[in-house]
């Protein structure tokens, strides 16, 4: 199943609009964390380091929906902590279903079967699965044994019930370009609608400060990942953006595309960056120092940065602010295999993985066949 | 060289030092020492304890603070520790601060993690995982 046209006409005819009134800053995807509490301790996450007191909080359902009315963005995504651990999770998606909203409910799924009931399947749910890569590379990466099993069962149960499945996967540095690529291949063969992808941000609270992709960096990895794209692999992401991690466009960051709600407020400027709250979205948009955030600022703290968060709004801008930009999608959407005998090569250097004991490096053996991608 | 530039070339992030705050009072002796040590408390990841000049005292986690011009139009925002409201109090009427509550973000480390990963690995353990911290 693909993104649904209804899906992409309310996005395309909301920024459309957005145009024609000349709002130059304006939110595309709403980040509601309901709440901080979570059932991983991932090593790259710094979302969820507070008080006991502070993670037992939730938002209450009426919090989420003036939030929602108050940003007035086509689509919300749900992420937290874990939002299914949130004891009104079910009716905070009702209500906006009800609204009309495109939810992402970005989930670990390690409680997806359990509380799969309290769902229906429909056009605006889907349920974005956290899966950082193959078996090995997922459970290092949210630092426990068996969570991709549990993640994957979470998700065959949700497509076998007919709802929309997305998986969102976070790379750091060390990812092995060749794996993600054999990832892409199980995750298509799940049957997920689409994937969608990110660098890692390099989150000062986060327990691993050592393994964050430098910009550099991150473009080789997208790159060797991304060209020589298979047909069968969808992504449920801009293609502009994807082109983007991949070194062949430039974008400056629009925080405000994806504005924050949480347990504090409205979050300056961006999900990844917590700089003070707002108490309304009005406030947020009109007292934020913008111009102090973005690679173009020189912050040290958005250095690195590209994160779907800053600059997939970005993309979707580009796409239509132009004639150019609209061929181009096109473009990007028909001609995806992006044929680059040196990404191809890349899928054979050798990788260090974050992940292995200290001094032990893996080599690539000679005798390795180059990977087979399909015409 | 811009610093986007700069940005653009950058193949590893250094990761960001932490500083160890926890069990530590802040007595500022100037305006300016109490604006970093509300800055300080402010990305501390654990409860601080205000003290007022009339000698109260809150604990709370603090998530934000707003610098006026002045420490009257200054306040810190928090959530005092088992009450589910907002406060928020006035720099000018904050006398010393204590990091009194634990570090949320201190003391864990992905070379820990790896490290007792491997250990147990070799001792025969299996479904080895890292867990979130009890919350009672």
């Amino acid at each position: 199943m693909a993104v649904p046209i209804s899906q992409m006409w309310t996005v395309v005819s909301y920024v459309l609009s957005q145009r024609m009134a000349g709002n130059k800053r304006y939110p595309l995807v709403l980040m509601l964390e309901p709440l901080f509490r979570c059932n991983l301790a991932c090593a790259g996450c710094g979302k969820i380091q507070y008080p006991a007191h502070v993670l037992k909080m939730n938002l209450s359902p009426g919090q989420c929906f003036k939030a929602v009315e108050e940003c007035g963005a086509p689509m919300v995504s749900i992420p937290g902590g874990e939002p299914l651990m949130h004891p009104q999770i079910a009716e905070i998606v009702e209500g906006l279903i009800a609204r009309k909203k495109y939810i992402y409910l970005c989930t670990n799924a390690l409680l997806l079967r359990e509380k799969i009931d309290l769902f229906k399947p429909s056009k605006y749910l889907s349920f974005s699965v956290h899966l950082d890569g193959e078996k090995e590379h997922h459970d290092f990466s949210v630092c426990k044994e068996g969570g991709y099993e549990l993640a994957v069962e979470g998700v065959k149960e949700a497509v076998r019930r007919g709802f929309r499945v997305t998986t969102n996967t976070t790379l750091f540095d060390g990812t092995d370009p060749k794996s993600v690529r054999a990832f892409f291949d199980e995750m298509m063969s799940l049957g997920v609608e689409g994937m969608m992808l990110s660098p890692g941000y390099s989150y000062d609270k986060a327990p691993d400060q050592q393994h964050f992709l430098g910009r550099a960096r991150t473009r080789r990895l997208f790159n060797a990942i991304l060209a020589n794209r298979k047909p069968a692999w969808k992504f449920n992401m801009s293609p502009l953006f994807l082109e983007f991690l991949m070194g062949k466009r430039h974008y400056a960051c629009t925080p405000w595309g994806m504005p924050t709600y949480n347990l504090f407020g409205w979050q300056k400027p961006c999900y990844l960056l917590q700089d003070g709250y707002a108490d309304t979205f009005a406030e947020l948009m009109a007292d934020t120092a913008w111009e102090n955030y973005g690679t173009e600022s020189g912050n040290p703290k958005c250095a690195n940065c590209m994160v779907h968060s800053g600059y997939e709004a970005s993309a979707v801008h580009d796409q239509f602010a132009s004639w150019r930009g609209f061929a181009d999608t096109v473009k990007a959407t028909l001609f995806s295999k992006y044929p680059d005998a040196d990404a191809l090569r890349m899928l054979d250097e050798p990788i260090k993985p974050v992940h292995a004991p200290a001094g032990l490096v893996q080599l690539t053996l000679a005798t390795e066949a180059p990977e087979e991608v399909e015409a | 060289m811009s610093a986007a530039l700069k940005a653009d070339e950058l193949e590893v992030v250094p990761g960001f030092e932490h500083e160890i705050l926890q069990g530590r009072v802040w007595q500022p002796g100037t305006e300016q020492e109490l604006r970093e040590g509300l800055e300080k408390a402010f990305d501390y990841r654990g409860d601080v304890t205000i003290t007022r000049h009339d000698g109260s005292s809150v604990e709370g986690y603090i998530f934000d603070r707003r610098a006026g011009a002045t420490l009257a139009d200054s306040a810190v925002r928090l959530f005092p520790k088992g009450q589910p409201d907002k406060i928020s109090i006035p720099y000018a009427d904050i006398a010393s601060l204590s990091f009194t509550g634990r570090d949320t973000a201190a003391g864990k480390s992905w070379e820990a993690w790896l490290k007792k990963y491997w250990e147990k690995k070799a001792a025969g353990e299996k479904n080895i995982e890292l867990v979130p911290e009890k919350l009672d």
